[in-house]
């Protein structure tokens, strides 16, 4: 067999690298980034979030399955390059647009929740990522083809890909602010394209059929900006079900990176969560807001003269009816429900916290009528700041700082499971305790969910930040009450007066709610209205304020221990161990739904390793391995492909939890990371022929890796309330000099496969794609479990795994 | 070719054996998910054991129409699973003079269950796709249902009180008309929880002009936490 890379060969001048080449393969790679964010996104909007981890892996296994193609027809393609290295980036960018329509296709659309209940939507979704694999496979073919025909110039080939694909991520950001994700596919199109036809060569025979091909793609990209294809969201997506109330109209509706913002009216949406049954008046109609096809909450309008304002008669109201609040903190304040609610109860100086820019426009200006133009009333300041960051950087203090519900009406089957949810975890709230007024208080409510999990891991997170506070006696702090539906607690800083504590008799008395935690509280008063089927949620409340909390941890079905900003997962209860019991008690068809957001990470992980070793490596089999270096191949491909992965992965979580928002972190990371191991690669030449040089660089990732599982995010939460360029200061100095040296091993090993093992190397590019497949979805799950710390130290082990190969580097070489 | 008259033929012979696989997998629905679980209303029972399932679910589900587990009907609804529909009808305790209110008629299957045990039912459904399909699936067999495609949030006041309302979509809050137009001494029963779950159900219930609430597990409670050496 022919060397996979022949670097005896060396290319004529024609084969020179030339500048238009490397910007050729740049914006190829933008392209193939920024396609797989703009995936993501779609995802995101028509079915849920979790789907993203299926796109980087779809990506993973096109980039995979194009080094099996290539070792397979590698002669073919090599001998007829400048045919085939256009046509496949044109074809690339055509089939971008072509598979967001078929996608969308009745026959072919998959939903989420119709995946345990119509068995048919399972082979829709692998149809899908056969799809959305396609455009991943062209192009990475096309960049793999670069490689190999330019191997003696790899550094320099790696270092544009990385790049260009550093840009591709800054690129989607950017187009986010302005185009609806129905375009997004048609718009980044235009890319390979571009690519594709800056390289059709000049006079060659067969560039009438390049041209006419490069034709057919602009119209076909064009047409597909013109005509996107509709998106079709789930039907069981809040906005779905919303569009079908009766005179459902479609009040707004903005773009941004955030994703898209509807505002809908309705004659017959009302919002009232968990409203009193001794309410005797109907609730008005109100206008809904929507971020990604989810609920996001309810406009209230909000006069001075309407004293029955609609969150009176709930739970909501516990904070207020203990004490007057003047000064109030609304954190995450969405679509200002709870701010009206302070304004109704004469706070006289709100802040309002939401890091959403294009939600407080609307709401200030397009919705202005539908919430009595609260946002400009003197008494109320907005901020635009994530609430942790703000938490750390004011310097007032509040009467009550308000958080929004925890979980969703209905539990939403879990499907926010793997949501990083930094505002509902322990050291969220020991942020916001120095912000208290000596008098004031936290407040939050969450469904009485079943079986009960939200109430439960609140309890604890209140009970655990008490105690880690050093409160001498917690249940003195502590007040909840329960609707038939909602409960929500507060927590003081000092100890419950007598007259608050009388102020919430009074309260429950006339509106029908049930204390759950009072001092001097009576057990026949907590169910005296609403009655459960037993006393077992007391039991474990009370255990949770008492030493046997960690007990009930243990012995608990679902995990309710409290969320950390290492795992920020508020919403994720499932624990594997416990499936059999709760199989036991609601059926095995019900245990999807407890978790399906989780499970769907899972079955994406099974999925596409069975994919990836179809697709990937089963061929490589059949074709054999024949070289003698397996065991280091092996060792030394998995390995870097495993760690870069997970320390990926890892840095979008902390930086979500530093920046505040998934998709800006997502950019951030991916464009360091990318740029810095593009540098790297550029230099990669220098090692390849160094061992000493190459096992140096090896332990330095490893070291940084260690270190980084001590102090990652301890750092990060120190320099949280920095300013925004210090921050970008700090992330570029925390991911430079490991994505730098990161970016050596590959192209580097590659290198020196192709001086000694040539063979070899589409079994080396193989295991790469597959590992990394595979890792993307890997590392959520142990960081779900085990937390991201973990995660870090495995990438370290990982990293071990190239270093003995280095170790041996001599003795293998041929 | 063969002619229209073999279909019939063919048509005719295969329908009685397929209503008797129907009746054989409602028997077994009915001994297995339901009465096994503790709903031992025979009226109820019965109700469960004559009305048809497979007529209310889509062609696609018509497979799955007797397995125990709620099925999509489109529109992002589903037809609860048969135990939930026992045993909220069984809840309301009904009786023969009983006027029942459903708010959310969906596929129409609980209504036609309350039509074969109570005098008269009454029923909204919001989705005017859902109301069509239900209205022509319901007033042909089921005379004492009365379908209307509205908003349920008011009731339906020109036939109030009634004995019992029966809200089938899980509501985050109960709407106020409802409880004012539910008899003293009047059952409500609404679920609570994700569709796809085996929901929580609670019982609203009005006396001496006060409104309670009582949660029902509508699964044999097993308790979530268990010793360590289980």
């Amino acid at each position: 067999m022919k060397a996979f890379f022949d670097m005896h060969s060396t290319p004529n001048s024609a084969d020179l690298l030339s500048t238009r080449l490397m910007l050729s393969l740049g914006i190829l790679s933008a392209a193939i980034i920024a396609f797989q964010l703009a995936l993501m996104q779609v995802l995101s909007i028509v079915q849920w979030h979790h789907f993203a981890y299926m796109v980087i892996s779809v990506a993973m296994l096109g980039f995979g399955a194009a080094g099996t193609v290539l070792a397979f027809f590698r002669q073919h393609l090599l001998n007829h390059i400048r045919w085939w290295l256009p046509l496949l980036m044109i074809s690339c960018g055509i089939s971008m647009c072509l598979v967001m329509y078929l996608s969308q296709l009745s026959f072919i659309r998959f939903d989420s929740y119709m995946l345990f209940a119509n068995y048919t939507h399972i082979g829709r979704l692998l149809l899908t990522y056969l799809l959305f694999f396609i455009p991943f496979l062209l192009g990475a073919l096309a960049i793999g083809l670069m490689f190999d025909h330019y191997v003696v110039y790899i550094g320099k080939v790696y270092f544009a890909n990385l790049c260009g694909s550093a840009v591709g991520g800054l690129l989607l950001l950017a187009l986010l602010w302005f185009l609806f994700p129905n375009r997004l596919a048609a718009v980044i199109s235009c890319l390979p394209v571009i690519a594709g036809i800056m390289i059709i060569p000049g006079k060659p025979q067969r560039t009438k059929t390049l041209r006419f091909f490069a034709l057919l793609a602009c119209i076909v990209s064009g047409f597909s900006i013109a005509f996107p294809p509709t998106l079709h969201l789930s039907q069981f997506k809040d906005l779905s079900k919303t569009l079908l109330l009766p005179e459902a109209t479609l009040k707004m509706e903005r773009t941004s990176p955030y994703g898209p913002i509807q505002a809908i009216s309705s004659p017959v949406l009302r919002y009232a969560p968990g409203m009193s049954l001794a309410a005797e008046e109907a609730v008005s109609a109100s206008t809904a807001m929507f971020i990604n096809g989810d609920w996001l909450g309810a406009v209230a309008g909000y006069n001075k003269a309407d004293t029955a304002f609609v969150l009176h008669n709930t739970s909501f109201d516990l904070p207020y009816k203990m004490a007057p609040k003047k000064t109030v903190l609304v954190l995450q304040a969405g679509t200002g429900l709870e701010v009206a609610h302070a304004l109704s109860r004469n706070a006289a100086n709100i802040v309002a916290i939401e890091p959403n820019a294009i939600l407080i426009e609307a709401l200030k200006h397009t919705l202005a009528a539908d919430n009595d133009s609260l946002y400009f009333h003197p008494a109320v300041t907005v901020r635009k700041v994530e609430p942790r960051i703000f938490l750390l950087t004011d310097t007032a203090h509040y009467d009550l700082i308000s958080l929004p519900m925890a979980g969703s009406f209905g539990g939403s089957a879990g499907l926010y499971a793997l949501h990083q949810q930094y505002l509902l975890t322990k050291e969220a709230f020991l942020h916001m305790w120095p912000r208290l007024q000596p008098a004031g208080a936290i407040s939050i409510s969450a469904w009485m969910d079943y079986p009960v999990r939200h109430p439960l891991k609140l309890a604890a997170t209140l009970a655990e930040v008490l105690e880690e506070l050093n409160i001498k006696q917690p249940q003195q702090h502590v007040a909840a009450i329960r609707s038939w539906s909602t409960i929500s607690f507060v927590i003081t800083k000092t100890a419950l007066t007598a007259t608050a504590i009388q102020n919430i008799r009074q309260f429950c008395n006339q509106w029908q709610f049930d204390p759950v935690l009072l001092p001097g509280l009576q057990p026949e008063e907590r169910a005296r209205y609403h009655l459960l089927q037993d006393s077992s949620f007391f039991q474990y409340i009370d255990a949770i304020f008492s030493r046997d909390r960690n007990a009930l941890y243990a012995s608990y079905d679902f995990n309710i221990k409290p969320a950390t900003d290492r795992r920020p997962y508020f919403a994720q209860f499932i624990r594997w161990k416990n499936l059999s019991h709760l199989a036991a008690n609601f059926g095995n068809r019900s245990i999807p739904f407890f978790e399906i957001g989780y499970l769907l990470v899972v079955i994406t992980l099974v999925q596409i390793a069975v994919v990836s070793f179809v697709l990937v490596l089963l061929p490589l089999f059949r074709r054999g391995w024949k070289g003698k270096h397996k065991g280091s191949v092996l060792l030394y491909f998995g390995g870097i492909g495993l760690g870069y992965m997970f320390v990926e992965m890892v840095f979008i979580q902390h930086l979500t939890f530093y920046f505040g928002q998934p998709v800006y972190a997502a950019a951030a990371v991916i464009t360091a990371l990318l740029l810095f191991s593009g540098a790297g690669s550029y230099m990669a030449g220098r090692f390849a022929q160094n061992k000493k040089a190459m096992m140096r660089i090896v332990m330095a990732i490893i070291v940084l890796l260690v270190i980084y599982a001590a102090v990652l995010m301890p750092l990060l939460q120190q320099t949280m309330q920095a300013v925004m360029p210090v921050k970008i200061g700090i992330v570029l100095l925390l991911t430079g000099p490991l994505a730098f040296c990161m970016g050596i091993p590959f192209p580097a090993a590659l290198s020196w496969l192709a001086r000694s093992a040539a063979s070899e190397i589409p079994w080396a590019w193989g295991l790469n794609g597959c590992v990394s497949v595979i890792s993307t979805a890997l590392a959520t799950i142990i960081t779900v479990e085990a937390g991201s710390g973990l995660v870090l130290w495995l990438a370290a082990l990982a990293y071990c795994m190239p270093l003995i190969v280095c170790s041996r580097w001599d003795q293998e070489a041929v | 070719m063969l002619s229209p008259a073999f279909y019939l033929g063919l048509f005719l012979l295969v329908a009685p054996w397929q209503e008797n696989v129907y009746k054989t997998k409602r028997e077994k629905m009915v001994s297995q998910q339901i009465e096994r679980r503790g709903v031992k209303d025979p009226v109820v029972l019965k109700a469960m054991r004559t009305v048809n399932r497979h007529e209310f679910v889509p062609a696609d589900q018509i497979k799955n129409a007797y397995e125990d587990r709620p099925l999509p009907i489109g529109y992002g609804q589903t037809i609860s699973q048969p135990y939930i529909v026992a045993y909220m009808t069984e809840v309301i305790k009904p009786q023969s003079h009983f006027k029942v209110l459903e708010i959310g008629t969906g596929s129409g299957y609980q209504a036609a269950i309350l039509s074969a045990i109570v005098k008269e039912v009454y029923t909204i459904e919001i989705v005017p796709e859902l109301g069509r399909s239900a209205t022509e699936r319901l007033t042909s067999r089921y005379k004492n249902v009365q379908v209307k495609t509205a908003d349920g949030y008011n009731g339906w006041k020109e036939h109030a009180p009634y004995d019992a309302i029966v809200v089938t979509a899980a509501a985050e809050h109960i709407p106020p008309p409802l409880i004012g137009q539910l008899k003293d001494g009047g059952k409500m029963v609404i679920p609570v929880g994700s569709s796809f779950l085996t929901q929580m159900l609670i019982l609203v219930e009005k006396k001496n002009g006060s409104t309670t609430s009582r949660n029902l597990l509508p699964v044999a409670f097993v308790p979530l936490t268990r010793k360590k050496t289980e």
